[in-house]
């Protein structure tokens, strides 16, 4: 089982690999790499080598090139000297550029271009632009830049090797800092313990709290990438995590003021604190024991993928619930009034475009019974989450009863059922510990993947009804060019596919006995 | 009176000896059996089949003959601002006077476009789409699902590509493909085509394996029967029906995708009608303007069923089993 499992995950892995650089390979090489400057508006204020200098330090920040400029090239070189910037050697070495007359003669410059075409740099020189009196246009002085284009694979690896980070007491660079430790605390703001850690970036690793899923930990970070246009810079991440809605106040206290009765309305979430590397306020002094002092908010609202998950899961249950039930009625009343309605109901979901039975119940939640239509506009929240369950888990709910439908007349028709009945046993019985039993061993597969694939969100679903969910992460980020959003959900939505197909593997092999992953000798 | 002259008769009397015929006595008397006339007697004793078939005949006529004797222009009021978003109780009222009061049964759209017009040039889009996209998959679904099927080696080779196909979410690799290569008419047939064979060929394998193993082809190829006639005889008959299955679930699914794709903004370009662009350009004033967004949901919902079950009654008509 054990050697099955590290095969099959090890295959997992490999194909999660050949998908990613796959995609990588469409969207980085045949997507035209300006589009990430459409809605830029830095770059529209920019003119002129400002903006190709410009548009060059965001395609590294990107990762498709690696670029090093001359000023930074000189920054390096005279570092040696105190206070460089003001010594005359490197002040007419950085103005040489701007003279391209004179600038080939330099011998900085013969160095820089020397290095770089050596690592396999292109050199760009970006001559100055001029107005008639010699004077530089706006965005115009020049540049003098080595550039080269990283190879797919390069940037595979580097996704790669982001993708996790682990949290350890010597990630913040302090001297200040005495003792490093990570350990079990009391936590002042759950009651329960919490570990704590001195040295870590953030400073509560694991800890309880009211919120979904109660548990949270900081040690492990997930990184994705970076959205290139869509959330400008941000990490994907944190975008998708971020609670919306208004910032939730309540009165606590301060780390410093525990143990006193000073209180303060605020929205801090304690529990998010990380390292502050700049000098601290008074304010923050008085609050805070240690340097501990950024942290987030908390906001009323919901993530957006707890928004997704919320109504997928409730749609997944209840369709489980409903779809298994109404295919054992249905099958018990082979060919009768009932079971011929389900069968109408069935071809209708299985033929009708999604699109179309989805608008039919935001029309019929809304005429008839006066549901809110879209999200936003709901004036109670919780009304807001029904139409979209609803479109949700009746296609589930159906789609689950005709399998189940389908596998319990299989079940019923088999030999052990004539022989179970023959030996007396109630029809009750056969069906509730026989022909159930059975048929639901090929449903419970699907589970995992049922309950995982809420958290990739329903795309059509929420954008009907405007729900801030995931689902239209990567429709949005397709529309907006934003290629690290793309990257970022084939690896998430690969890699969750991967896990619940395992997991609907092991789940089934967990039902059924009879089920063994265990290679056969003597085959 | 006759019955007791027949007790009378003798033996010899009543019976005569004839020769035996060497030819006669090789053929098997069976009644004349015609696997697809069959199908179609099967088929067509349902009376609803009938009415389908009829209905799909006519969607056909409409989708490919209106749009040639009325080419579809949606901007041809754009300039027109009173003729926008109107009823078809107004429009038909607006363009009384211009000879062609079909043309305005069903409304205008955002632009003054006729809706009737519209949704026939989009569904001719629709269905020669999925047509397109049906045909080859189907044909390189089965022929690679055949061969997949038949050989030890091409399975195992097959199966790790499968393994890593079938991780990514279909929608996503559409989603990237469509982005990635464009939105014209025959780039949106290669994205749904260049991976969409891959299933079918997968279940494909899969069936044939199971008959290829059976007793009755064991024993042809035991008795010498060619490879090539295996397949003929004894797999592919057995299978039409598991073909017609997947078609009649196959075709619909292209349309639906169409629609959805062009919903989320990666669909066919803006010069090609396409029900999805219209059902995506109507589908934020639903409640004002009903007509325009109804319009193309009802005839890819009206396609989409026909196919389906049109389909699924053909695929019941082609099993052997209810023949008799």
């Amino acid at each position: 089982m054990k050697k099955y499992l590290a095969k099959r995950i090890a295959f997992s892995v490999f194909s999660l690999l050949v998908v990613v650089l796959t995609v990588m390979v469409l969207v980085y090489s045949l997507i035209e790499r300006s589009v990430i400057f459409q809605t830029d508006d830095t770059w529209n204020k920019r003119s002129n080598n400002d903006r190709t200098y410009y548009e060059y330090s965001q395609y590294q920040k990107y990762g498709y090139v690696d670029m090093s400029n001359f000023t930074s090239f000189l920054a390096q070189k005279y570092a040696d000297v105190p206070n460089y910037t003001e010594d005359p050697s490197f002040k007419a070495d950085r103005a040489v550029i701007q003279d391209p007359a004179k600038y080939e003669k330099n011998a900085s410059v013969k160095e820089f271009i020397e290095k770089y075409t050596a690592d396999g740099y292109e050199i760009q020189y970006l001559k100055p632009i001029l107005f008639q009196n010699g004077s530089p246009k706006p965005g115009g002085s020049g540049y003098l830049l080595a550039v080269r284009e990283r190879s797919m694979l390069a940037r595979l690896g580097d996704y790669l090797k982001g993708l996790v980070t682990v949290e350890t007491v010597n990630d913040v660079q302090d001297p200040t800092i005495t003792e490093r430790y990570v350990r079990w605390e009391k936590d002042p703001y759950s009651g329960f313990y919490a570990r704590v850690g001195m040295g870590t970036n953030h400073k509560y690793q694991l800890y309880f709290d009211s919120r979904f899923p109660f548990i949270h930990q900081n040690k492990f970070h997930l990184n994705l990438g970076v959205s290139y246009t869509r959330f400008r810079g941000q990490q994907i991440v944190s975008v998708i995590n971020q609670p919306r809605g208004n910032m939730k106040v309540t009165s606590q206290q301060f780390p410093a003021k525990l143990g006193t009765d000073e209180y303060a309305d605020t929205a801090i979430d304690f529990h998010s604190l990380t390292w502050n590397y700049s000098e601290l306020t008074a304010d923050e002094k008085l609050n805070y024991p240690d340097k501990y002092t950024v942290a987030t908010f908390r906001h009323g609202g919901l993530s957006m993928l707890e928004n997704s998950f919320v109504i997928g899961l409730i749609a997944t249950v209840l369709a489980y619930i409903l779809g298994l039930l109404l295919g054992i009625l249905v099958a018990r009343r082979k060919d009768s009034w009932i079971d011929k309605l389900g069968m109408g109901a069935i071809i209708f979901f299985m033929a009708v475009p999604s699109l179309a039975y989805i608008f039919l119940f935001a029309a019929a939640g809304t005429r008839l019974f006066g549901l809110p239509y879209k999200f936003a506009t709901a004036k109670v929240m919780a009304l807001a989450y029904i139409l979209p369950t609803i479109s949700l888990a009746i296609p589930q709910t159906l789609s689950l009863m005709k399998w189940m439908r389908r596998y319990m007349i299989d079940q019923m028709n088999s030999d052990y059922v004539k022989f179970a009945r023959a030996e007396g046993l109630s029809e009750q019985e056969i069906f509730r510990q026989h022909i159930s039993r059975n048929a639901a061993i090929p449903i419970v597969h699907g589970i995992p993947a049922s309950v995982l694939g809420c958290l990739t969100g329903a795309i059509i679903t929420e954008r009907v009804y405007a729900v801030p969910g995931v689902g239209s992460l990567l429709t949005n980020a397709i529309n907006s060019h934003d290629n690290g959003i793309i990257i970022a959900c084939t690896v998430f939505y690969t890699s969750l596919s991967v896990i619940s197909l395992i997991l609907g593997d092991l789940l089934m092999a967990k039902v059924d006995p009879r089920i063994s992953f265990e290679e056969k000798a003597g085959r | 009176m006759n019955e007791e002259r027949k007790d009378m008769l003798s033996a010899d009397e009543l019976f005569s000896f004839i020769d035996s015929d060497t030819i006669e006595s090789e053929k098997i008397i069976a009644p004349r059996y015609s696997y697809w006339r069959s199908v179609f007697r099967v088929f067509f004793k349902k009376k609803s089949n009938w009415f389908l078939l009829g209905l799909f005949a006519l969607l056909l006529i409409c989708s490919f003959v209106i749009p040639l004797i009325c080419p579809y222009d949606p901007n041809e009021n754009v300039t027109k601002a009173a003729t926008f978003n109107l009823s078809p109780a107004k429009a038909m009222a607006y363009f009384s006077g211009d000879g062609h009061p079909l043309k305005w049964i069903l409304g205008t759209g955002s632009q003054g476009n006729s809706i009737f017009y519209g949704i026939w040039a989009s569904a001719r889009t629709s269905l020669m789409l999925a047509m397109i996209c049906a045909a080859i998959n189907m044909t390189v679904g089965i022929i690679a699902g055949a061969l997949w099927g038949y050989s030890k080696r091409v399975d195992q080779f097959m199966l790790v590509v499968y393994n890593i196909i079938a991780n990514v979410p279909y929608i996503l690799l559409i989603t990237v493909l469509v982005y990635v290569i464009g939105s014209g008419f025959w780039s949106f047939v290669f994205a749904l085509t260049v991976t969409g064979w891959i299933s079918i060929a997968y279940f494909f394998r899969t069936q044939v394996m199971i008959i290829r193993d059976r007793e009755y082809s064991l024993a042809s190829r035991c008795l010498g029967t060619p490879t090539l006639r295996i397949v003929n005889k004894n797999i592919l008959p057995f299978l039409t029906s598991v073909i017609v299955t997947l078609l009649a679930t196959e075709l619909p699914s292209y349309i639906g995708m169409e629609v959805f794709l062009s919903y989320i903004g990666v669909g066919l370009s803006a010069n090609v009608a396409s029900l999805g662009r219209m059902i995506q350009e109507a589908q934020t004033s639903f409640i004002t303007f009903p007509w325009a967004f109804w319009s193309p949901v009802a005839i890819a919902s009206l396609i989409s069923i026909i196919l389906y079950v049109l389909g699924q009654n053909l695929a019941d008509a082609s099993d052997p089993r209810t023949h008799m």
